[in-house]
């Protein structure tokens, strides 16, 4: 599309309609009937002073603060731009917008991106279209490129995961059956008639979740989508408690919104660095009942255990505390990115250690693995 | 609807804002009078606590209107949102109209008629009839999914279909304000139905004045301590960020207390009103502590 500027229109309205234009050839989402509100606006005596057009149009035609910046950028460019400025380098004013790309920039530095030599390996998986092939594609053997464009399928299933899980809750709620002998002695203040009638099944309760993500060395290439994938869940979970430990246990539920999630990333990548000597599953465990368990471990809540299991602590330590946790929750589902690899047998010590207090043990290398969650997740629940 | 008519320009807004103690900056006042000139929904996103639901507030104070609000949580459906049979009087109804030689048809209308609805508050707002309402739909991002697509016909048509009544068209079109605190993402559809603004915490200036509307009597050097504190505790990382309503809720309860200043006695009788968490205060001790 030609870039046309301020300057080159000749009327208001054709300057708004440009300005729409230029918007949108930028990223911005702008239809027809964003234009015609700021046409409208600009009806409404808008015009008088820069200040206040300028608030109207953002108001019409950002969604997002994220693209508030973007807009900013993009008004000054397109009202303020001088012919005169311009020679030598006309229609080639760019902008780079800063919304949606943030997530590529985690990925580079949470080291998904330093995998050149088996980029190829990953290429070369036979599949249906490139969508189906990244989903099965191991989350490790990404390069950047298409790790940020996993990244995108990989919001958009996990947002239409959660707003399934949350239909069938919902559906669930109809199905308690009624209690006549409540619902007949009620009735006798209306007369017999049943005006109110109870259920024998209560409004069931959230069910809660805990989850404990790996973020040692060994898991680094999958903690990016692991944590995302946390992320989403929150959504559905609204009670969730997350962790995060490799050497030590960090609690990271308040940070774990959606929007904050670059900085949580960024934390826990430096953090991960520094703590490259290992991981010590046990001791983060048993730092976790004692701290975290008495709070937590009731009402048996859901835990799930992100990890490779690759353990350079204590074992014994670490078979009991997942033994005290198993006792005090419903369900531990423990998700292992190693046990995708052909031929994997859980040899690892700590693997070992862990199995015997796992109720459902599943592997999480790549997208689809993890949707396979929702299942056990629905069936606990 | 007599006061959005006269108004000419979004200034008139500011200054009538700020004449009933809600300071507000060129661009939600200019999104405010778009929201009148077009009649178009408007989103106000932001954190918890910058004074969103104020501003529908100070919105129907101006136009001299009341205010119907919804607030949305998890789980509200369209019986609590719109309508509902009000299912005790019907029964007496039906009783009442025992011995009376109705025929069947002419009973059931009685029943289903006006007098058994109970309105909520979506369909309160569209039904008032002398002077278009503010409809507050506050914390739209605890609602459901569901709900969330149930609005987007509202909005758009501003009419609501009962099955028994069938559909009810609005007399007046409400001035509607949906607020969020982005605890999850709105859908693109919604969004785009609405005009948007995002209010952030206010600068320290800014910060400084809103209190000043709120609290006449306090003086200069403690609010400057409070704002700046205030202003500091934001930038660290705490469990709850203070919003605006809890420096005004600080700044008072040190008045109360007869503090002319912030010190180290003020900071730990009053530090519940601005910090929700025994961690955030013991930091926040921490640090004045350090200063001293």
């Amino acid at each position: 599309m030609e870039k046309v500027q301020a300057f080159q229109t000749r009327s208001l309205s054709e300057g708004i309609v440009a300005f729409a234009q230029f918007a949108r050839s930028h990223g911005m989402n702008i239809g027809v009937q964003e234009t015609q509100d700021a046409l409208m606006a600009a009806d409404a005596g808008l015009l008088k002073e820069r200040t206040f057009f300028r608030a109207a149009l953002k108001s019409i035609f950002c969604h997002a603060p994220e693209e508030m910046l973007v807009f900013d950028r993009l008004f000054s460019l397109f009202w303020d731009t001088n012919p005169i400025d311009l020679n030598g380098r006309k229609g080639k004013s760019t902008i780079q917008g800063s919304f949606n790309k943030k997530s590529t920039a985690s990925v580079v530095m949470l080291g998904v991106g330093q995998t050149g030599a088996q980029e190829e390996e990953a290429k070369n998986v036979s599949g249906a279209n490139a969508a189906e092939r990244l989903k099965k594609t191991d989350l490790s053997l990404l390069n950047t490129m298409e790790a940020a464009e996993l990244d995108e399928i990989a919001r958009k299933l996990f947002r239409q995961m959660v707003v399934r899980m949350r239909r069938r809750m919902k559906q669930d709620l109809k199905s308690g059956r009624i209690n006549l002998r409540r619902t007949i002695r009620k009735s006798l203040s209306t007369g017999g008639e049943p005006v109110d009638l109870f259920y024998r099944m209560q409004t069931p309760r959230k069910q809660r979740l805990i989850v404990l993500l790996d973020v040692s060395g060994s898991m680094d290439k999958y903690s990016f989508f692991l944590l995302r994938f946390i992320c989403t869940l929150k959504e559905h979970f609204r009670q969730l408690e997350a962790f995060v430990f490799s050497t030590s246990l960090k609690r990271i539920t308040k940070a774990l919104q959606l929007q904050h999630l670059d900085e949580v990333l960024k934390q826990v990548g430096t953090e991960a660095d520094n703590w490259s000597s290992g991981t010590k599953i046990g001791e983060c465990l048993q730092e976790f009942t004692e701290k975290y368990g008495k709070r937590m471990l009731n009402g048996s809540p859901l835990v799930l255990v992100l990890s490779d299991g690759l353990d350079t602590g204590d074992i014994t330590l670490l078979g009991k505390s997942l033994q005290h946790i198993h006792r005090r929750a419903k369900r531990v589902i423990w998700l292992n990115p190693l046990k995708g690899m052909k031929d994997y047998q859980p040899l690892a010590r700590g693997m070992q250690a862990a199995l015997p207090s796992i109720d459902d043990f599943s592997s999480a290398h790549n997208l689809e693995s993890l949707l396979e969650l929702e299942k056990i997740l629905m069936h606990a629940g | 609807m007599k006061q959005a008519v006269d108004l000419k320009h979004p200034s008139a807004l500011v200054s009538f804002l700020s004449e009933h103690k809600y300071v507000a900056d060129e661009d939600l006042a200019t999104s405010l009078y778009l929201l009148l000139k077009l009649n178009k929904p408007l989103l106000l996103e932001g954190p918890p606590g910058v004074g969103k639901t104020e501003a529908a507030l100070v919105l129907s104070q101006f136009l001299g209107t009341n205010l119907i609000r919804l607030q949305c949580y998890e789980g509200l459906d369209v019986n609590a949102a719109v309508y509902e049979w009000n299912y005790q009087k019907q029964l007496l109804g039906i009783r009442m109209q025992e011995g009376s030689d109705k025929s069947a048809a002419e009973k059931e209308k009685i029943i289903f008629s006006d007098d058994y609805l109970l309105k909520r508050p979506l369909l309160q707002a569209i039904t008032q009839a002398d002077k278009a309402p503010v409809l507050l739909i506050d914390e739209l991002d605890r609602s459901d999914e569901e709900f969330e697509a149930f609005l987007l016909e509202l909005l758009s048509a501003f009419q609501i279909t009962i099955p028994e009544l069938g559909t009810i068209k609005a007399v007046q079109k409400p001035y509607v304000i949906l607020t969020s605190n982005r605890t999850r993402e709105l859908s693109d559809a919604l969004k785009r139905r609405c005009l948007y603004h995002w209010i952030d915490y206010p600068g320290l200036e800014k910060e400084m004045s809103i209190v000043r509307r709120r609290l006449p009597g306090v003086e200069n050097n403690l609010l400057e301590q409070v704002v700046d504190y205030v202003q500091r505790f934001r930038s660290m990382k705490l469990a709850k960020t203070p919003g605006v309503s809890e420096t005004i809720d600080w700044a008072e309860s040190l008045m109360a207390l007869g503090y002319r200043e912030v010190n180290r006695q003020a900071m730990q009788q009053t530090a519940g009103s601005i910090l929700k968490s025994a961690e955030d205060i013991s930091l926040a001790l921490a640090m004045v502590n350090e200063e001293d």
